[in-house]
């Protein structure tokens, strides 16, 4: 069933495998699974494992089940009107009920209720009549939603409580084989094969307004919230990344448990019990972060990212309290570093490198500057750093494909490793780091 | 399978129907629930509500920093059992010297290993059908924590090492599992795979009326409107801890003590924000923010930019 579903998720970033369709398949035998909208429901369940998943999880379930794709820049709105799907659901909708002329917004609405009415909501419709048509304050102890939004109504709504689930697979599956290609836009739309409410056999209950929050707005609420996208871990550092930079920066902490005797707690049981010491053991767990951070604060070029930078780093101190140390320099070191931002308390290099040889150093700057700046004198003192620390990584904010037509750049790049300052090249900095560790030993 | 039928919130939570739903999903497969989210967004609540709502037994094991499994699950109580098996060894000298009295070992019997068991709160989960379990803050948890977890929750089964004695439970009998974390640290990805996961969203300003109302039936509409306005104006100034349900519910609860004309000047004051912003730099942000500018005009400008 749906075999190809997991490598469609994969291609839009979720992680999905065989398991999923097992989980499912579990899922329809308990009886989760009636509607599409419970198809979206429970697969979100089992697949989106993190907030940042959802929105592609969306994406994925859209071109799949419904082959509604979203390009990029496009709303969710656009991609329905312009879908054969959408197109079809609206002829057939038409043709039922002539009469209706709405507008193109209030119809994608209800198909997104259509889309994604869930045997929940049907419970609810059923369940809660009266409760709906009195218009009782006690809806609100339903947990719903705005109550407003709850008023939206539908035509139909259909009861599958009767249906056989293994018909309702049956007609999905054809209706994907039938599909020659993924992007040729299949021509039928799943729901009228016979799991949405509209064109089924099945007993449509008329006229009674759907319960819950509403299929549409939660759509919409999905695409709406950046929260539900993974970050763009290629961008450049800044506010909004600064977490999954963090993330990433995690890697550097070395940390190791071992198990030791504990000698004062074998003693202070073994008096307790009269004298017969038993050997007690404690986990030691350690931590370490040793980090030497090198900012190039000169310059306006720089001046956009310091701040990020710092606040990063910052963070990572308050959240891990470690050993990090923040000198600064401007475009190239010679003989001194500085350890305030204003540059006005130096430090030599000799002093800077007398520091353990297990720091991480992480530089950061542009490294483009006038080549003559860029001389003997300073290229020994980066020498000096690049022997003495063994773990040394280069971020660089400007873009990387500029990197080897600045001269001074290409230069410091055969130096140093150098990565760009986002997220995912920090991930790669400290990945490398990391590695450099375990060859060594 | 936990009982399945499903639950959406009782007269005091309010729960959202997203939650509602997963919730039912994870108790009718069987799988552990995992709730991720803002602090303060009611995560814990959840079982707390339901298991008080369905008058079902709630079993809460509450993850520290020096958690582990035995703690989760059982340990064998060494100390007494020593102690018993010595007070066998005075017992028997003292019949030899003709002693009557005997020394008690409280009706337990070294022979019988599974007295000496300390049960954990898994384990008594485990042993009462349709509890509730409440596995609070994962995240606190030592690495190997959740790892170790892995087992137990897949295989509906404990075996105790030093007795033998197996706790098991027919999948009919499940307990309904909620695990809580606050993403402190990212939790292993084979873990996450054996639990339904829902992310709490942060209410909206008209689900947020509602919860108050839950929890206050009792408060003024005007009131709970110019929090509202208030607590979200303050959560998009973009402070460093962004304040949560829980605290607005605090702040509500010093507000409501005055009279109603009162109250709503001490909103619009900002008394007793201490219950609102938690740290010394919001504190700052807010007072540079707010004060400095026109009184009503919550951020709204610093928020343009």
């Amino acid at each position: 069933m749906f075999p190809s579903l997991p490598s469609i998720l994969r291609s839009y970033g979720v992680p999905a495998d065989v398991r999923t369709l097992l989980l499912l398949r579990r899922a329809m035998d308990k009886g989760l699974v009636k509607t599409l909208g419970d198809i979206y429901l429970v697969l979100k369940s089992i697949v989106v494992k993190d907030a940042s998943h959802r929105g592609p999880f969306t994406m994925a379930y859209y071109d799949y089940f419904l082959q509604i794709e979203i390009q990029t820049g496009e709303t969710l709105d656009e991609a329905i009107t312009r879908s054969i799907t959408f197109q079809k659901w609206k002829e057939k909708l038409l043709q039922d009920h002539p009469e209706r002329s709405d507008e193109l917004s209030s119809l994608i609405n209800q198909f997104l209720d259509e889309v994604h009415l869930t045997s929940y909501d049907i419970k609810q419709i059923v369940d809660g009549k009266e409760i709906l048509e009195k218009d009782d304050p006690d809806q609100l102890d339903e947990g719903e939603g705005n109550a407003d939004a709850t008023r939206r109504s539908l035509d139909k709504a259909a009861d599958y409580t009767g249906v056989d689930l293994e018909e309702i697979l049956r007609r999905m599956e054809r209706v994907r084989q039938q599909q020659s290609s993924r992007h040729s836009g299949g021509s039928h739309w799943l729901g009228t094969g016979g799991i949405s409410p509209y064109g089924h056999s099945g007993a449509a209950k008329g006229g009674i307004r759907l319960g819950g929050s509403g299929g549409g707005k939660m759509a919409r609420k999905v695409f709406d919230n950046p929260r539900y996208f993974p970050v763009d871990l290629d961008s450049k550092l800044k506010d909004d990344n600064i977490d999954a930079a963090l993330a990433s920066l995690k890697g550097v902490i070395e940390d190791s448990t071992e198990a030791k005797l504990d000698v004062d707690k074998t003693i202070k049981d073994g008096l307790k019990r009269g004298g017969l010491y038993l050997p007690e053991m404690k986990n030691i767990y350690t931590e370490k972060m040793q980090i030497i951070l090198l900012i190039d604060n000169g310059g306006y070029s720089m001046d956009g990212h310091i701040g990020v930078v710092t606040e990063l780093f910052k963070k990572m101190k308050t959240r891990f309290a470690h050993d990090l140390k923040v000198y600064y320099f401007h475009n190239t070191i010679y003989n001194v570093v500085y350890s305030d931002p204003r540059r006005s308390k130096p430090v030599t290099v000799k002093k800077l490198t007398d520091h353990d040889k297990n720091y991480k150093v992480f530089i950061i700057g542009d490294a483009a500057m006038a080549p003559y700046e860029l001389n003997r004198n300073s290229i020994n003192h980066w020498t000096l750093i690049k022997d003495k620390f063994r773990k040394i990584a280069w971020l660089n904010p400007d873009s990387e494909k500029y990197w080897t037509h600045t001269q001074t750049t290409a230069f410091l790049m055969q130096m140093f490793d150098m990565y760009p300052l986002s997220p995912k090249g920090i991930e790669q900095a400290v990945r490398n780091m990391n590695r450099k560790t375990n060859e060594m030993y | 399978m936990a009982k399945t039928n499903f639950w959406n919130g009782s007269a005091r939570y309010l729960c959202d129907p997203e939650l509602a739903q997963a919730f039912h999903m994870a108790r009718t497969l069987g799988m552990p629930l995992l709730i991720e989210g803002e602090p303060g967004t009611g995560k814990t609540e959840l079982p707390l509500q339901y298991a008080q709502d369905m008058k079902l037994d709630l079993h809460v094991y509450p993850v520290g920093s020096k958690s582990n499994v035995e703690q989760f699950v059982a340990k064998f109580d060494h100390v007494k059992y020593l102690r018993d098996s010595q007070i066998e060894v005075l017992n028997s000298q003292r019949t030899e010297k003709g002693l009557d009295s005997k020394l008690s070992t409280s009706g337990r019997s070294t022979e019988q290993l599974d007295d000496y068991i300390i049960m954990g709160s898994a384990a008594k989960a485990y042993a009462s059908p349709h509890s509730v379990l409440l596995i609070d803050e994962i995240d606190k948890a030592p690495r190997e924590f959740p790892n170790d977890l892995l087992y137990a929750l897949s295989h509906r089964k404990f075996i105790l090492p030093e007795s033998g004695k197996v706790i098991e439970i027919s999948e009919a009998d499940m307990p309904a599992i909620v695990i809580t974390s606050n993403r402190e640290q990212e939790l292993p990805t084979a873990f996450k795979g054996r639990c339904i996961y829902h992310y709490i969203q942060f209410p909206e300003p008209d689900v947020m009326s509602q919860i108050i109302h839950k929890h206050y039936p009792n408060s003024d509409d005007e009131i709970v409107k110019v929090a509202i306005d208030v607590f979200y104006h303050l959560r998009r100034l973009g402070l460093e801890r962004a304040p949560s349900t829980r605290e607005l519910l605090n702040w509500l609860k010093y507000v409501k003590t005055f009279s109603k004309k009162e109250a709503l000047e001490r909103i619009k004051n900002l008394a007793g924000i201490g219950a609102l912003i938690k740290t010394q730099s919001d504190l700052e942000k807010v007072q540079r923010l707010l004060f400095d500018k026109s009184n009503d005009d919550y951020g709204r400008r610093s928020n343009a930019n």
